[in-house]
């Protein structure tokens, strides 16, 4: 029952070649956009071990920190609101809820409060919001969305006042947070991390070494042959479609051709585009020779 | 959308099978599920309602639900078998004490009467013999109007094969018949490897004839649905419910006012 990439709906995959050296290259703006990074993976081709500046660029991502059962109206705090933010990019996810089951919340860098509530809780709320549509049928998701940076939900705001009325004693909304701000790091969150339940997480960084690794040549295959293959690689699937193998039937685009090793480098938790950036400028910098050190 | 449920395990006396019900549901991913009691009176013997159990007698330390911080809700349900009318009471003291009430009617006859009459939340559909009778439109779409809901159970399927093919018919025979609406899956499962994830269950509708959307619903938003109808059932209109105050031996209770999160479905 797996559906082909190509023709599920609404998806969009855009495959841009070029190369690091291009000056003219999208990737850094592309990843600009991209608010909430799980997880980066790598493979870089014929190497055994990554570079030690690689290695620190890695373990050098900035930590992030989990709040539990954060009162999502602290979020309005005006402490938090002056030093956090306004100043640089805060970046907050509500941990362990399911977009189909519960509320979830999320706090943009550019100052964007999203809650994605149902039926019930946006009702209880009572502040305003635009039914969140998956199919043209019945909505039974809201979604409601304020721009804390701006006039009206200063504090002391009417439309401030009336959300945080909301929070506080309408809709009781606490979830698990996590919570990530870029310049400043935990100094400036400590007035609200005091409050509650916290603690602070590094991003997992997991390194696999591969050998024999069927990979197909490159401009050989189109994009989506290629993402399947790169997925499944990284999710460590085999891809020989052996007849006594009934797990799955990957088997790699054609043209192929068979790498001595390769290193799989991948890290996870809540990433900052800032860290994701500067991976990109160590990678550009790599000079690439056959058993790079 | 609302959480998954599963509202149909069956009770057995045995602890450690129930315990082991409760905890594979919670690590598959679903947030609440009823304990069913399933009570069939015979005409030849008088047989007692039986009691709910409270759930920390029955199960320790309720399992934190899978991929959530919160931990599972166990309801009681009691489904009567009915294949004469009087074998269900109307306003019996004994269905208080469980939060689900269903009833799983034989004949035509009763069916028209669950549908129309009884005060119940669950038909079931009887999914291990040939239905005795069919489906008419007038009944089934009186129930939907009043808010009841039609269940069909998958537990029979996974033991036999020719359980999966009375299944398979029936259900269909019922999603021609109610058009999708008011439908909700559960297992009736009697042992652990007889459940399946909730994403599984919304497969299964699809293939018992429901869409995307309303084979999601049979598993979240109609259930809940199922649990208010249930809460009001108790209530005066919905608005309105009493409790009993343990201290006093008389029958005075205090009124106090439902949560106004609570929408009541005309009953």
């Amino acid at each position: 029952m797996c559906a082909d990439l190509s023709r599920t709906p609404r998806t969009l995959l855009v495959c841009d070649r070029s190369s690091f050296l291009d000056h003219k290259n999208r990737v850094s703006s592309q990843v600009e956009q991209l608010h909430f990074i799980y997880k980066v993976s790598v493979l870089l081709p014929e190497c055994n071990s990554a570079s030690s500046s690689l290695d620190s660029v890695f373990n050098s991502f900035t930590s992030f920190y989990l709040i539990r059962k954060l009162p999502i109206y602290e979020l309005l705090d005006k402490d938090f609101l002056q030093s956090a933010v306004y100043q640089g990019s805060v970046h907050g996810l509500s941990f362990r809820t399911r977009i189909d089951e519960d509320n979830c919340v999320a706090l943009m860098p550019n100052g964007r409060l999203t809650l994605s509530l149902d039926k019930d809780s946006f009702e209880l709320l009572g502040f305003e919001g635009k039914p969140s549509r998956f199919n043209h049928r019945s909505c039974s998701r809201f979604e409601v969305s304020v721009d804390l940076t701006d006039s009206s939900m200063a504090p002391g705001g009417r439309g401030y006042l009336r959300l945080l009325t909301g929070l506080k004693s309408h809709l009781q909304l606490q979830t698990d947070f996590l919570l990530s701000h870029h310049p400043g790091g935990g100094a400036s969150l400590q007035a609200l991390l005091s409050r509650y339940d916290w603690s602070e997480h590094k991003p997992k960084v997991s390194r696999r070494c591969l050998s024999n690794l069927v990979c197909p040549a490159p401009r050989s295959c189109d994009p989506h042959s290629l993402l399947e293959w790169l997925g499944a690689v990284d999710a460590d699937v085999r891809c020989e479609n052996s007849s006594s193998s009934f797990l799955s039937s990957f088997v790699c685009p054609e043209a192929n051709t068979t790498l001595g090793h390769a290193l799989s480098v991948s890290v996870s938790g809540l990433l900052l585009p800032h860290d994701v950036q500067r991976l990109i400028q160590e990678l550009s910098s790599l000079s690439w020779s056959p058993g790079c050190p | 959308m609302s959480v998954f449920m599963d509202l149909n395990l069956l009770f057995s006396e045995d602890r450690t099978r129930l315990q082991n019900l409760v905890e594979t549901a919670a690590h598959l991913g679903f947030s609440t599920v009823a304990v069913n009691y399933v009570f069939e009176p015979s005409a030849k013997k008088k047989q007692e309602v039986p009691a709910p159990r409270p759930i920390n007698e029955l199960i320790g330390q309720l399992p934190v639900v899978q991929g959530r911080s919160r931990p599972i809700r166990v309801l009681n349900r009691l489904t009567v078998v009915m294949s004469d009318a009087s074998h269900f009471r109307p306003n019996a003291p004994e269905y208080r004490r469980f939060d689900l009430l269903a009833v799983q009617p034989t004949t035509e006859k009763l069916f028209h009467a669950a549908c129309m009459l009884h005060d119940v939340d669950i038909i079931c559909i009887s999914v291990t013999e040939k239905l005795p009778f069919f489906f008419k439109r007038a009944p089934i779409n009186g129930a939907i109007d009043r808010g009841v809901v039609f269940e069909i159970s998958y537990a029979a399927a996974i033991r036999d094969a020719t359980m999966r093919r009375y299944t398979i018919a029936n259900a269909v025979c019922l999603m021609e018949s109610c058009k999708g609406k008011n439908v909700i899956l559960a297992s009736a499962a009697e042992k652990a490897l007889e459940l399946r994830g909730p994403y599984d269950i919304i497969n299964l509708g699809q293939l018992f004839g429901l869409s995307d959307s309303d084979s999601k619903e049979s598993v979240s938003s109609t259930c809940r649905g199922v649990l208010l109808h249930a809460e009001t059932r108790k209530t005066a209109s919905g608005v309105v419910f009493t409790m009993k105050i343990q201290q006093e031996a008389l029958q005075d209770s205090a009124d106090s006012e439902a949560p106004a999160a609570k929408r009541a479905k005309a009953t």
